[in-house]
Parts: structure tokens; C-alpha cells; sequence
């Protein structure tokens, strides 16, 4: 894949284990500059970062990489020119193994600075071995050492705010995701939404790693996030560490964090191994803020390492303060999503037919994966491009209350069929949009030969009006839904002209009443599109009990009302099988679940149950 | 309608028996309750009484010392007091036991009670019963329509309650239900249900169609101009929450040949683009969906499945509302049959390892085929020393699906290890 190497190297050239980040950095430079200009001499600066990347040693000057495979006379002249600029620049006893440390930009945090010396690589290289070595593999050839993040790092910023929010009197204990991401990004460089140029980790994927290495601990769903004992006392550190030190020496905040950890010489390259890269991408981000000492590089033009745009976000996202997001009348524009699904299908050119119609319409839509629904409508803040920028700023999406699941009749059928039927619908009602809006295409006559009766199917769609509360939207074909969803677009344009929208979290404030929502008024407090969608995700993050809750149903005769009963008693398989250890006698466990009530009637789970799940569980050689 | 009737006023006459029953048990348990407890307090005051009484007859019974054995006189006194308080002591504690038992029955009747009522509203709440409660109403004009009989024999046939009501909005169908209140269901209520029909014939709904047009081309203020599209604003001003369908019907069937080849909304001689629009306006605006039916025959189908969909809905919000954060219907839950004897539950086991997200079946049976139990999965887990060890455990199984052969990743692993041994039952596992 030649178009993302090059993207992946760079966030390579970032690695804490490179000894010589500057030439690291001009060669990157180099690249993505001939890159953009479609030149194919970025094939040889990749091959000389590739080989920079892989030699241990720091070099003093571009001669001496000289040495390395892949430097020949012209890049090294290069290096040595931008080096001797550097030389001017900084004064000619600048280290350059280390970026400068003499005037960093405000508001923007040098993490060079703590990465350069050969001690904190190693560091930062046995962190790496912990995180991806799964225990096993690492644990008799070297001291294990304590993970600490890196300061501005997500993972930093993550901690910092969990131990604040517990020295808050009062209060929760744990923290929800889109408030920890409001909280922490100002603690953090890069941002906890958007994902840098081509890339897919944010620094909210340092969580994960937060997660591993057991400082973090993510419960419920909506999933909350709270600081284990040893998070407690590593971000407590971290506390104390950021008010005693300013900007000057960070250099002793890293120090005295990393107090007991051992010198080590050995420079472990199988370190940053490519098996190895997730785990890795989620620990070091911060040094992918390198390119941002812009003292170095004045290429303006160079987007891709100049990290402005990972600072227009970065700013952008902590002058926002949750809840005080609003949008006023006219800085956006409604857009039609459009789920991906709906325009890919390879057999249902029929679809293609939909893009187009609409394309034809001039509906302002937009292809993307919607975690439910097939349509809906957003809010996107109207952006103007920055000049000096090739991408634009990312504008901010708020969710209108409409959502369209699109159904053909022998779609409903099929889905009626396999039970998606009533699963869509239950997702639909607890996406957190008021307005569900069922479009079905009748296709004509094509209703009377499928394999469910023409009236149950109307009456399946009957009930999804009157039962589930939706509003029905009956078509002939592709054509109307087109123009229906045209129209719809157009009006909710103009129903929106004139409103300033409210950002509302539902994670912070539930769903919340739609007090507001009167017929014609449209309700004006919505979700972020970020929020929405990934709160739809099909199969997110499973707690231990919902899993234990399907696992019970496994069994034939386990409803969900039972499942649930049972839960009450025993909410993990841990306590249920504790459960069985403390009964006296074999007779007693089988029993043990007989006269737990469930259910409305409050009715025994009986005997039979309570046996085979007794079975299941206690069995102690191998199940039939 | 009478048989109904009379058949609720027996129920009725039932409740109010049980009702009696259980009151008069409830009075006489509080006064076996109060006498207990007044006993109990004037035993005591008794006893208080006759020793104050005895300290009292003490001086001079001791003045009086020449008279034969007062000592074994006295001691007999206070024995038999002793006596008495001691027969006193067991009587209050049998009574005591007693009424405790009393409660304890009270208490089982009372849930017993309370379990009967709770059937009782669930079979109330069946989709069968509820179609008993409910009442289709229509308005008197719809049955001057030429075709709207089959709407009439169909009710009929079906035995479902209608009634003919013109004070409702005019030319709609609408329903009320009656809901059983207060204590055992003696009063029941007629509830106005939130969806109503309204038959228009194409000719009524070109008129609505022209009235909202205006609207939404003029930016008007909403007014009530056409003859059909104000009473219905006005019906909507009136009451915000109803759910109103209009069901635009050919009022004077085309025999030819091709008609119903032809949709009808394109019958209007309008641009659908136009109608279209009033489509969207009526659902933005004013929650109205609009139908289009070809006959009779197809308004009395829909009226069918309203009628049908507003029975069933009580009892599927009542089991909507489950704990369980997930949609529990669907082929996955279907469950696998386990025998007497525990065959089928290997299935069970793999299955349930497949519950996790992003777990195979052949994943799912690489981790059964090695520990084909959850016991000795767990002694598995016992046997390794370090919570990494037990983490990866079941890495590097090899799972065969088909022709390709996998191996079982750390995560997964790690996955089903926390599901099994995890205290916290908020843990989130991915």
C-alpha cells in the first residue's frame, strides 16, 4: 500500500527510539514535500528514513550518515545544508540529537525534549516491550519497568483528569467519555476527535493502553471511565509533578518519574517491530507533535509536518467548552447523510440508483457508515478554509432528530424472517433521535410473491406506527425515496433557517425530554454526530454482565426475562459459580436456582433450569 | 355487547368477594395484634403494681412478727406472683408466636394476593383481552359511502366492539379503549386512543393538498382555508398528541380495465413534486401520514391492523421495558435444547463463548474442543501461576474454519479469561 507507507513511517519517524529526530524529521519533510508534488524521488527518502529509523547511534553530522544504506551524496548534502541553517539558528553548540530546547513556541509543548537522551528512548522502548510482549514473552530478560506516559500525551491527559475529577468534592467517581475527552484536551497537544492526517488513532486510543497496563478501568455502557488504585497513584504523581514544574525543566518532571528505573544501554530495536505498531501508536503520540517547532521548519507549505493542522484542531477543540456549544442561524448547512451501505451492495445496482437520483436532485449529502439508520440528517457548521491550509478545519455536526430506515418489501419480508426486524427497531428507539421514520418501498405487485402473506407484512408495518410509535413513510420505488428524501432535506433546511442549536451530551444529560418538540417545532438541542454514532455501534463494548446475560440465554428454555432474573442474584459468571462452591452438597446446587422468580408473574425458575444450569456449570469433566 | 358487560360485572362481583376476604382477615389480625400488645402492657403494669403493692403490705406484715409463719406465707405470695408472671410470660410469648405466625400467613396471603392481581392486569394486558376493551368509532358520514359496508360486516363478523359517533371529526375512524380502574377494575375509564383515520375520497384530499400548498408557497400564517384542511388544524389544535393518517381512497371506483394498474396518488392530475411537498409538510408539521387505498376492502384491511396493532401494544411496551440492554429477540437467542441427561450442553458451551463480540464458531469450539467444560477452563486458569499466563491461555489455540486454519488471538483470549473470573459485573470487556 504505497499510499499509507509513507503516512505510517511518519508517525515512525516519531518513535522515541530514533536517536537523530532532526534528520528524522527534514527527511520526512523531504518526502512528504515531494510527495505532494508527486515526485518519485520520496521513494528515496523513504528508503533513507527506513534505514535513519534502523540505526541505533546518534550522528553528528550528515557526513557520518553517510554510513547508513540508502544516504547517498545528495541527501547528505541536503541534511548538511538544512543542519548548518540549524547550526545558524539555534548557535553552533546546538545539540541535534535533541530539538531546541532554547525557544519553544508557547502553547506548544517540545516533547523532543524529554525523548531525546539515549536514557528515556530505552525507556520508551521498554515500554514498548511491555505493552506488546502480552507478559510472556519479556518478562525473564528484563526488569519490567513502570509505564508512565508521556507529558501532553493522551494517556497524561486522561490521568490528570480522572485524579482531578476524584479530588472533586462530590463527585462521581468516574467520568463519561465525551466529558473526559472536554476535560483532558487541554492537557493534551493533539487532539481526542480528530485523528491526524492519515491516521486513525487519536489521543484517546492512548485509553486503551491506559486500560492494559490497569490504571484505567472502563465499566457500564455508556462506558465510564475511572482510575484504578494504581492509576490513583501514578496520576497523583503526575499531579504533584505538574504543579511543582513550569515549562522550563520538564526535563526533572521526566526524571523524577522515571526515578526508578535502571540505566540501560542496550538499545532493543526489536522495540518498534511492526507487530508491534498498535500498541505503539497509542503510547506515542505525542512525539508525532515533533514537527510542530516550526522554528526549524518554515516550510509553510508542507502541511503534512508542519502539524498545523493538528494545532487549528487543537485549539479549536479547547476553546469549546461542553454544553456551551451552540451554532447560531446561518454558520451551518443541513446535509443529508447517507449510509455507505445504501450505495455500495454489489448486486442492488438499485442502489447506485438512489446516489444518483439524488446527486441529480442537488441534495447536499454525504456517504458515510451510519451505526443505525440508513439516513438522517446533520447540522455542519459552515467552515471557511485557512489559508496556508490544504484541508480545511473540521466543522462541528450536530444530529437533527430524524433518522430513516429504508425498507423494500422483500427486505421486510427477510428482515421479518431473521428476527432484524424487531432488533432494527429496538436500536432505532434507542439511538436517541425522536423521530424514527420507517420509509418503505412497496414495490408494487412484487409483495404478493414473497414468502410471508401481503397482510402481515402490512400489518408488521401498521405496528410499526402505532406500537413502536414511528412515522411511516409508504413509496412505489427507488425513484420516490429519492424524492422524498430531497424534499425532506429542503424542508428541514428551512425549518432549521432560523435556529440556534444547543449541543446537548446525552451521555452527560440522558435523553432528556423533548419538551420543546410541539408539532412544527423541531427540537434545537441536539447530539454531536460523533456522540450519536458511536453510541449506535452494533456490538460496542460488552459488559461482563450483558455478556453473562446472553450466555445464560445459550440454553433452550432461558428467556430474556429469565436471564435477567438470574442476573439479579448472580451478575457474573464469578458469583454464580462462588455460588455453587459454597453449597453443602451436589443436591443443594442443583437447586440453587429453582426459586428465583422472574419475570411479571414473579414465577419459579424451577427445577429443571436450575439443574441444567447446574450442569453446565459444575460439570467437571468434559459436557456432551 | 351485553354478554361483555355481564361478564365484567361478574368479575367484578369476584374482586369484590376477595376484597372482602381479605379485609376482614387484615382487621382481625390488628386487633389479635393490639389485644396481644395491651395485654402485654397491663401484664406489666400488673406486676409493677403488685410489687409496689407487696413492698407496701411488707412494713406492717413485719410488725406483726408473733403471728405463726408469715415467712412462708410471704414466700408463697411471692411465688405464686412468680408463678403468675411466669404463666403470664408464656402466654404473652405463645401469643406472641402466635400472632407472628398470623402475620407470616397474612404476609403469603398478601403476596399470594399480589401475585394473583399482577396475572390477572397480565392477562388483562393479552392482545386478545385488550381487543375486548377496545371500540372502533366511526363517524356517521363514512357510512353513506357507497363500499363502506364491508367495512360494518367485517367488524361484525369479527365480533369487535364499534360504535357510530358523530360527534368525532368528520368522515374519520377512531378508537377508545376501556381501561379497568381503582380497585379491581370496578370503574373502567374510556380512553381516547392517539391514532385516528380519516377517509378522504381523491377529490378531499386534492382539496387539502391545494389548501396546504398554499401554505407552504405563500409562507402564510397557518389558517383553516378548505373545506377539509380546517377541521382537521383545528382538530389538531385541539388535542397536539393525536396521530392522525389520512387514507385517500377512490371514492368512485374506475371499472375500466387499467385501474389499478395506475397508482393512485398519480390519478390527481397534479405534479407529484407538488404533492410530494404536502407529503413532507403534512409529516414535519403536523405528523400526518397520508395513505393511498385502492377500496374499501383496503380501508377496512387498515382499520383491521390499527385495531390489531393498538391491542398488542400494551403488552409489548409492558415486555419492552426489560432489563437487559439488548434486543432479545433474534435467532441468537434462541437457545439450544439440553436434554435430562446434560446432552446438547457442549452446543450450550459454545455458544456461549460465541456471545462475546467478535467470536467465531470456530474460534468458539477451538476454546470448547480444549476445555469442553467451563470447569476445566477454570481449572485451567487454576493451575497457571500469573494473571498474564491465565490471559493468554487460550492465545495460539488453532481455530479451523473451512479450509483455513487460525489461531485463537491474545485478545479474545484475555476476553473470555476476564468474563469468566471478572468480580465487577460493570466491567467493560472490549
Amino acid at each position: 500500500m504505497p499510499a499509507t507507507e509513507p503516512v505510517r513511517l511518519g508517525r515512525k519517524r516519531a518513535l522515541p527510539s530514533c536517536p537523530n529526530p532532526l534528520f528524522l524529521k527534514w527527511l520526512t519533510e523531504l518526502r512528504d514535500e515531494a510527495k505532494e508534488k508527486g515526485l518519485k524521488i520520496q521513494y528515496t527518502y523513504q528508503k533513507a528514513i527506513n534505514s535513519l529509523n534502523k540505526y541505533p547511534l546518534p550522528l553528528k553530522n550528515a557526513k557520518e550518515a553517510k554510513i547508513l544504506q540508502n544516504f547517498g551524496d545528495g541527501i547528505c548534502k541536503i541534511l548538511d545544508e538544512k543542519l548548518q541553517r540549524y547550526y545558524r539558528e539555534n548557535g553552533a553548540d546546538a545539540s541535534i540529537h535533541a530539538l531546541p530546547k532554547g525557544a519553544p513556541p508557547p502553547g506548544r509543548s517540545d516533547n523532543n525534549i524529554i525523548l531525546a537522551p539515549s536514557k528515556k528512548k530505552n525507556a520508551a522502548v521498554d515500554q514498548g516491550k511491555d505493552g506488546g510482549g502480552d507478559g510472556g514473552g519479556d518478562g525473564g530478560r528484563k526488569k519490567k519497568r513502570e509505564y508512565v506516559p508521556q507529558k501532553r500525551s493522551g494517556g497524561y491527559a486522561v490521568l490528570l483528569t480522572l485524579y482531578k475529577e476524584t479530588q472533586v468534592p462530590g463527585s462521581k467517581g468516574y467520568m463519561f467519555k465525551m466529558e473526559l475527552q472536554a476535560e483532558a484536551q487541554h492537557l493534551c497537544d493533539k487532539s481526542f476527535t480528530v485523528p491526524d492526517l492519515g491516521s486513525k488513532y487519536t489521543a484517546w486510543s492512548s485509553v486503551s493502553t491506559l486500560i492494559q497496563k490497569n490504571l484505567v478501568i472502563k465499566t457500564h455502557n455508556p462506558a465510564r471511565y475511572s482510575l484504578t488504585e494504581g492509576g490513583l497513584t501514578l496520576a497523583e504523581r503526575l499531579a504533584s509533578a505538574e504543579q511543582t514544574n513550569t515549562d522550563g525543566d520538564r526535563e526533572a518532571v521526566r526524571s523524577e518519574l522515571e526515578a526508578t528505573e535502571e540505566d540501560d544501554p542496550v538499545v532493543d530495536l526489536t522495540g518498534s517491530d511492526e507487530d508491534e505498531e498498535e500498541k505503539e501508536e497509542n503510547r506515542i503520540h505525542p512525539a508525532e507533535r515533533q514537527p510542530t517547532v516550526t522554528e526549524v521548519s518554515c516550510d509553510v507549505d508542507d502541511v503534512r509536518s508542519s502539524g498545523k493542522p493538528q494545532d487549528s484542531q487543537t485549539t479549536m477543540t479547547t476553546s469549546r467548552k461542553p454544553n456551551a456549544e451552540c451554532l447560531l442561524p446561518g454558520t451551518y448547512e443541513i446535509m443529508l447523510c447517507v449510509d455507505f451501505i445504501e450505495t455500495t451492495g454489489g448486486s442492488h445496482h438499485r442502489k447506485q440508483e438512489l446516489v444518483k437520483e439524488l446527486q441529480r436532485n442537488g441534495v447536499n449529502f454525504d456517504i458515510r457508515k451510519l451505526n443505525v439508520g440508513d439516513f438522517l440528517w446533520v447540522a455542519r457548521e459552515k467552515v471557511a478554509p485557512v489559508a496556508g491550509q490544504l484541508r480545511a478545519p473540521v466543522g462541528r455536526e450536530l444530529v437533527l432528530d430524524y433518522i430513516v430506515e429504508r425498507k423494500r418489501m422483500d427486505d421486510l419480508c427477510g428482515s421479518i424472517i431473521d428476527g432484524r426486524f424487531r432488533e432494527q427497531k429496538f436500536r432505532l428507539k434507542r439511538c436517541g433521535l425522536h423521530k424514527p421514520i420507517y420509509l418503505v418501498e412497496e414495490c408494487g405487485s412484487a409483495a404478493s410473491h414473497l414468502s410471508l402473506p401481503e397482510t402481515t407484512l402490512q400489518q408488521a408495518i401498521v405496528n410499526t406506527q402505532v406500537v413502536d410509535g414511528f412515522f411511516v413513510k409508504r413509496v412505489q420505488d427507488v425513484r420516490e425515496s429519492a424524492a422524498y428524501l430531497t424534499i425532506m432535506t429542503r424542508f428541514l433546511t428551512k425549518l432549521y433557517q432560523n435556529r440556534t442549536l444547543i449541543c446537548r451530551s446525552r451521555e452527560l444529560e440522558g435523553d432528556g425530554g423533548s419538551d420543546e418538540e410541539e408539532r412544527g417545532l423541531p427540537s434545537c438541542s441536539l447530539m454531536s454526530f460523533a456522540e450519536f454514532n458511536h453510541g449506535a455501534v452494533k456490538n460496542k463494548c460488552q459488559t461482563v454482565r450483558e455478556v453473562f446475560a446472553r450466555q445464560l440465554m445459550q440454553i433452550s428454555g432461558l428467556s430474556g426475562d429469565k436471564a435477567a432474573a438470574i442476573l439479579e442474584h448472580y451478575s457474573t459468571p464469578h458469583s454464580l459459580l462462588t455460588a455453587y462452591e459454597q453449597c453443602a452438597s451436589e443436591a443443594e446446587k442443583e437447586k440453587l436456582l429453582s426459586s428465583i422468580r422472574y419475570g411479571k408473574l414473579k414465577r419459579n425458575l424451577g427445577p429443571a433450569l436450575s439443574r441444567t444450569v447446574y450442569q453446565l456449570y459444575c460439570t467437571q469433566g468434559a459436557l456432551t | 355487547m351485553s354478554l361483555l358487560r355481564r361478564a365484567k360485572t361478574w368479575e367484578i362481583s369476584e374482586s369484590e368477594d376477595s376484597d372482602a376476604e381479605t379485609k376482614p382477615g387484615l382487621g382481625s389480625d390488628n386487633s389479635i395484634q393490639t389485644a396481644s400488645t395491651e395485654k402485654q402492657e397491663q401484664g406489666s403494669h400488673n406486676s409493677a403494681a403488685n410489687r409496689g403493692g407487696s413492698a407496701a403490705l411488707a412494713p406492717p406484715a413485719a410488725s406483726g412478727s408473733g403471728t405463726p409463719s408469715p415467712a412462708r406465707k410471704r414466700r408463697s405470695k411471692e411465688e405464686i406472683e412468680e408463678d403468675r408472671r411466669k404463666v403470664k410470660e408464656r402466654k404473652e410469648a405463645r401469643e406472641k408466636q402466635r400472632a407472628a405466625r398470623a402475620q407470616e400467613q397474612e404476609e403469603r396471603r398478601q403476596e399470594q394476593q399480589r401475585r394473583r392481581e399482577a396475572a390477572k392486569t397480565l392477562k388483562s394486558l393479552r392482545p386478545e383481552n385488550c381487543l375486548k376493551c377496545i371500540t372502533v368509532c366511526i363517524h356517521p358520514v363514512l357510512l353513506q359511502q357507497d363500499g363502506s359496508d364491508v367495512l360494518l360486516d367485517t367488524l361484525v363478523s369479527l365480533d369487535w366492539k364499534f360504535s357510530i359517533k358523530s360527534e368525532q371529526l368528520v368522515g374519520s375512524i377512531a378508537w377508545t379503549q376501556d381501561l379497568p380502574q381503582g380497585e379491581g377494575g370496578m370503574v373502567s375509564v374510556v380512553e381516547e386512543e392517539e391514532q385516528v383515520l380519516l377517509v378522504l375520497s381523491l377529490a378531499d384530499f386534492m382539496d387539502v393538498v391545494i389548501s396546504v400548498n398554499r401554505i407552504i408557497h405563500s409562507q402564510a400564517v397557518e389558517t383553516g382555508v378548505g373545506s377539509f384542511w380546517s377541521p382537521i388544524l383545528e382538530f389538531l389544535n385541539r388535542d397536539g398528541k393525536k396521530v392522525v393518517t389520512l387514507l385517500v381512497t377512490d371514492s368512485e371506483p374506475d371499472y375500466r380495465s387499467n385501474a389499478h394498474s395506475v397508482p393512485l396518488q398519480y390519478k390527481l392530475g397534479m405534479d407529484h413534486l407538488d404533492i410530494e411537498e404536502v407529503l413532507v409538510y403534512l409529516q414535519l408539521y403536523k405528523n400526518i401520514s397520508v395513505v393511498f387505498l385502492d377500496s374499501w376492502q383496503e380501508v377496512t384491511d387498515h382499520v383491521c391492523a390499527v385495531t390489531k396493532a393498538l391491542s398488542k401494544r400494551p403488552f409489548k411496551l409492558l415486555t419492552e421495558g426489560a432489563e437487559l440492554p439488548f434486543c432479545v429477540d433474534g435467532s441468537w437467542a434462541s437457545g439450544v435444547r439440553v436434554e435430562k441427561d446434560g446432552s446438547g450442553l457442549i452446543q450450550v458451551w459454545s455458544r456461549q463463548i460465541q456471545q462475546l463480540n467478535r467470536v467465531s464458531p470456530a474460534v468458539a469450539s477451538a476454546v470448547t474442543t480444549s476445555y469442553p467444560s467451563p470447569q476445566l477452563l477454570l481449572q485451567a486458569y487454576n493451575s497457571l501461576g500469573s494473571e498474564e499466563d491465565r490471559k493468554g491461555l487460550l492465545a495460539g489455540l488453532s481455530a479451523k474454519s473451512g479450509g483455513t486454519e487460525r489461531r485463537v488471538g491474545p485478545e479474545i483470549s484475555a476476553r473470555v479469561y476476564r468474563c469468566l473470573t471478572a468480580h465487577n459485573p460493570q466491567l467493560v470487556l472490549d
